[in-house]
């Protein structure tokens, strides 16, 4: 299921030769080929990194800053790959997992929810009124649920993951992570629908 | 699932897209790879070289202790405790560096932003607390720090 969320986008025969660069370029990264895994970088950076501002909803320093700790860490754990699923599908679940990782922390300290965003306007004297903006299109109402149910939404609607893979990523029951869905999608209606 | 839920899911299967970074990470990327230790799966080439080949890379660590990096060595060592001593090290640097700075005070229109980040700043200790092996949360503190110290600073010139 998870590998169909990742290629399905893609023709079959592309694909393939997308799996096979990328299983080449790991190959030669394992070896501790820097130019390589810079190759995967390039080649990766926008999906993980969309999968992230997904999941943080849309906080750029946020999501910038955890796709860079995803890199990290899938270079730590590249010799731990096995070659036995796509590259590509190992590499989404490592950055999911490492925004989720964020997201329990945070969750630990609720008062720790204000953002990099919201700290760089601070005393800036800026009186533009940037936030004022009126039409709230459907990714923006998905970014202002909150964190733990946007974070099961965007993993099964968006992503297509299925409960039993959310609810092992995030802790919680599979009753809970379908709980959390249908609390996100009442929500995400009520707020779509207050923008009507 | 009922029909507004398939149709709600449909429009959500759109927002699958790819979204580069608006600056390219590669840079900071390989920095922070650089500063690793040794990969797990290269460790026994090295244990195979003795304490010989230790030495060097002890030497190269007390070099990069004595430079002042040693925080950007400890933002990619996981497991290491280290986290909150450098958490509480940048901290008394930066209660130094804000003691130099006076009159801010004097300047009611920036204080609640600096009251705003001096919550953030202790929420993010506390969390270093609550996860000592966060090192995201290490670089979040110093940021916070020199946002801190940067509107202190504009305070004290305005």
């Amino acid at each position: 299921m998870l590998n169909a969320a990742v290629t399905d986008l893609m023709p079959d025969a592309a694909a393939t030769t997308a799996a096979e660069t990328d299983n080449s370029l790991v190959r030669l990264a394992i070896g501790g080929d820097m130019q390589a895994f810079e190759a995967i970088y390039r080649r990766h950076a926008s999906r993980i990194h969309g999968v992230i501002m997904r999941l943080v909803g849309g906080h750029g320093v946020r999501a910038e800053d955890l796709t860079q700790e995803a890199f990290v860490r899938a270079w730590q754990a590249l010799p731990k790959f096995r070659f036995e699923s796509a590259f590509a599908t190992w590499l989404h679940r490592l950055a999911v997992n490492t925004a989720l990782m964020e997201l329990r922390t945070r969750r630990a300290q609720p008062l720790f929810d204000d953002d990099e965003e919201r700290l760089d306007d601070l005393g800036l004297a800026d009186s533009a009124g940037q936030n004022t903006a009126l039409s709230m299109d459907l990714e923006r109402a998905v970014a202002t649920l909150p964190p733990r149910a946007r974070a099961v939404l965007v993993l099964y609607d968006v992503e297509g993951w299925k409960h039993e893979e959310i609810a092992s990523e995030l802790g919680m029951a599979v009753g809970s992570s379908k709980a959390q869905l249908h609390r996100a999608r009442q929500l995400l209606r009520e707020r779509l629908g207050e923008q009507a | 699932m009922n029909q507004n839920d398939e149709s709600l899911r449909w429009k959500l299967r759109g927002l699958r897209q790819d979204q580069p970074p608006k600056r390219d990470l590669w840079p900071d990327i390989s920095a922070r790879i650089a500063a690793l230790p040794p990969r797990q799966a290269e460790e026994p080439v090295q244990r195979l070289s003795g304490v010989r080949r230790f030495a060097p890379w002890a030497m190269a660590a007390s070099l990069v202790l004595t430079v002042g990096l040693a925080w950007q060595a400890t933002r990619v060592a996981p497991q290491d405790p280290v986290i909150p001593r450098e958490a509480a090290s940048l901290t008394r640097d930066y209660q130094g560096a804000l003691a130099q700075m006076q009159g801010a005070e004097a300047h009611p229109e920036f204080g609640v932003a600096l009251q705003e980040l001096d919550r953030s700043a202790a929420q993010i200790r506390a969390a270093i607390e609550h996860d000592p092996n966060a090192t995201f949360l290490l670089e979040r503190l110093r940021r916070t720090y020199a946002k801190r110290l940067a509107l202190t600073q504009r305070a004290v010139m305005s």
